[in-house]
């Protein structure tokens, strides 16, 4: 234990997140998806928590910002405790790295410990930069629950858009369960963009986190390089994934995929509670996302056919 | 009072409305199946209490009121008035006198022209009892949904209204009957009995010589359940036995005509009654129970329902629930106002907020936290929104 834990102020910290991070209302959540909420919580309510958590029975005389920092470096070991084996589990056993062989045709069979270990590294990458572990939240909750698999599976039954999209237009030679552990590692890499950029310098160009397709390809060649046993088509749909589809058309099937649902899941709780007279919480989201495809730059048309299977499936 | 209190009172009430509901039921179905005096008697002393105890909860609630200074509104808009006419007219003219007349073993004494008074006395009597259905209605009081106030109060109101139509209704029917005497099936059945005394002494039917012609005749009217003439019994329906197990003091009448006495049988009068407050009874109870079962529902979803998620939606950051629009109702104003708030209102929130998460957790989720410092207290404190 450093000597920092010894610190009075630190250890009220990382008390007072221990009981926020146990709070019922965030049980079903991932440990990032705690993370996030705590965080916003904090920004939010920072009114109404600063008075009293200035009182000597908290922080005594500390400004605002010197709590909030000591908090959220708290919260953040905290959740890393947590985090870091689920990495490894979900890496593990929520993924198949054997749609990686159909993208390579005619090279020899890939090295799938390697990849998954290259794939673990990139995550851990993440996680460590501050300012890119937020954009893991939706991937990581994406990947933890079966999300990508029911979806996949749905629009494989209805053989539309998405289908079309998929088979003809993008040309995957592979099927609907490499298709589906495709979109999954493509959605829980899709941060990894963030990690070519200098520390605290955030390539998204507004809030809704898109980046530019000439950065993109940059972050593709990048990416690459660094992470060579991934190929270079799902590194480049993982970036790709960040891009607005307003801007490229001719974004993979697969980065529209994933950059949906990994949007989706920000908020995915599995134990929602709908109330009467509310629509389930899947098609809400579609519902507004209909509204808002061009700001967040999804395809409008894919949205449309996610909206359907969700209202029509009930999630 | 103190709350626990109050709320055993409250749960009186209901028990007691509850048995007020069997007590009505039990009460026909014994006059319709002819059961005992003892058991009918039973049933009356039930009644008599219910009374009772409905008229001191009428006091009392009338005297908090009106010590609070709301005794108008307790009246009007808090139901007192049902309070009152299911409660003090019963103990007064129903189970009260009833009751009396039971425990002192009198009964109803008629000469010719009092009798057909007398009779609608007894009607009116017996269709008072529906006014004792309106207590069914006091349930809606204790039904308290916090979160749908509108649902039960419009609920409430629309059986309140539907339901005392009925019964109100019913008794001023039988008010304007026994005032002004409207013809039909009972009118005769009261003419008859009150022809029956005289006709028997005109005929001379309770001379000694006529004992087979009153013989023929009780056979042909059985209303007639005993006959006497200067005290001399001449005819008797039933045994002393019989009558003392099967007949209570409100079910035969007497009358007297020039020496000739006859006593007449009052209980099909009372089965016709009877039959008359099931279906009042079941009535009443069909229209509580539709309000509470198809039109509550209907109600929740049509109107309160999509409001809750509306409200919670521009209440709460991170409710982002749309509201479920039945195609059947798409045109109703407030499913109208859902679509515009589906529509527009979410998305622009939604872009508002941007890539920033909302959180699920409030101040008052940590309340417990402040209270006891950072290291105390459990978890689960923090998260009970209750507390």
């Amino acid at each position: 234990m450093s000597s920092e834990n010894h610190n009075p102020d630190r250890q009220t910290a990382t008390a007072f997140v221990r009981r926020l991070l146990q709070n019922p209302a965030l049980s079903s959540y991932t440990p990032l998806q705690k993370e996030d909420q705590i965080i916003q919580f904090f920004h939010t309510n920072a009114g109404q928590l600063s008075p009293s958590l200035s009182t000597p029975q908290f922080f005594g005389r500390r400004s605002w910002n010197e709590i909030l920092s000591l908090l959220v470096s708290a919260l953040v070991e905290l959740v890393n405790l947590d985090l870091e084996p689920a990495i490894r589990r979900m890496i593990d056993e929520r993924l198949d790295f054997r749609f990686v062989d159909f993208l390579q045709e005619g090279s020899s069979p890939s090295d799938q410990r390697q990849i998954r270990s290259e794939v673990e590294q990139a995550v851990r990458d993440v996680v460590e930069r501050h300012d890119a572990r937020r954009f893991l939240v939706g991937p990581f909750t994406a990947v933890y629950y079966p999300v990508i698999e029911r979806y996949v599976e749905e629009i494989y039954q209805r053989r539309s858009y998405i289908h079309f999209e998929l088979t003809k237009v993008q040309r995957l030679r592979m099927g609907k369960d490499e298709v589906a552990e495709m979109v999954k590692a493509a959605t829980l890499l899709k941060p990894a963009v963030h990690l070519i950029s200098a520390p605290g310098a955030s390539p998204d160009e507004r809030s809704a986190g898109l980046i530019q397709q000439d950065y993109a390809d940059n972050a593709t060649k990048t990416l690459t390089k660094r992470f060579s046993s991934l190929p270079e088509p799902l590194l480049r749909t993982a970036v790709n994934a960040n891009v607005s589809f307003q801007e490229n058309r001719f974004i993979e099937a697969t980065a529209r995929l994933a950059a949906v649902l990994a949007a989706r899941c920000r908020g995915y709780n599995p134990d929602a509670v709908v109330d009467r007279g509310a629509d389930w919480p899947g098609k809400s989201w579609f519902a507004t996302a209909r509204r808002n495809y061009r700001f967040y730059g999804f395809d409008g048309k894919m949205i449309d056919e996610l909206y359907q299977i969700a209202a029509e499936k009930g999630w | 009072m103190s709350r626990r209190a109050i709320s055993f009172l409250e749960g009186l009430v209901i028990v007691a409305i509850l048995l007020v509901l069997v007590q009505s039921f039990l009460d026909d179905l014994s006059v319709l199946l002819d059961w005992s005096w003892d058991t009918r008697l039973t049933l009356l002393y039930a009644a008599f209490v219910l009374d009772l105890f409905f008229c001191i909860e009428f006091f009392c609630r009338f005297y908090f009121a009106r010590v609070e200074g709301r005794a108008r509104r307790y009246m009007t808009r808090g139901l007192g008035w049902v309070d009152l006419i299911a409660s003090v007219p019963l103990l007064l003219f129903s189970s009260g006198p009833l009751v009396l007349a039971g425990l002192t073993g009198g009964a109803v004494i008629g000469g010719t022209t009092r009798m057909l008074n007398l009779l609608k006395v007894v009607k009116a009597i017996r269709i008072a009892r529906v006014l004792r259905l309106l207590r069914t209605l006091k349930l809606f009081k204790r039904i308290r949904k916090v979160d749908a106030a509108m649902a039960q109060r419009h609920v409430t109101r629309a059986a309140t209204t539907a339901a005392s139509v009925v019964i109100l209704v019913a008794v001023g029917f039988t008010a304007v009957d026994v005032a002004v005497g409207i013809p039909g099936l009972e009118t005769d059945q009261e003419r008859r009995l009150a022809g029956i005394a005289p006709y028997v002494d005109a005929r001379g039917l309770t001379e000694e010589s006529a004992q087979a012609e009153l013989e023929l005749f009780a056979e042909q009217e059985p209303l007639l359940l005993v006959a006497r003439e200067d005290g001399e019994p001449r005819y008797s329906r039933y045994t002393d036995e019989e009558y003392r197990e099967l007949f209570g003091p409100h079910d035969y009448i007497y009358a007297e005509t020039a020496g000739t006495e006859v006593f007449l049988d009052l209980r099909p009068l009372h089965r016709a009654g009877a039959r008359i407050g099931m279906l009042f009874f079941f009535a009443v109870l069909f229209i509580v129970v539709g309000y509470l079962v198809l039109y509550a529902p209907h109600f929740a979803v049509t109107v309160s329902d999509p409001i809750h998620v509306m409200r919670r939606g521009m209440e709460e950051d991170s409710y982002n629930l749309a509201v479920h629009i039945d195609p059947r109702f798409r045109s109703d104003e407030v499913f109208r106002l859902a679509d515009s708030y589906n529509r527009v209102f979410l998305p622009l929130k939604d872009r508002n907020r941007g890539e920033g998460a909302s959180s699920d957790l409030s101040v008052d989720d940590i309340a417990g936290i402040f209270d006891t410092g950072a290291e105390g207290g459990s978890p689960g404190e923090s998260g009970n929104r209750e507390e």
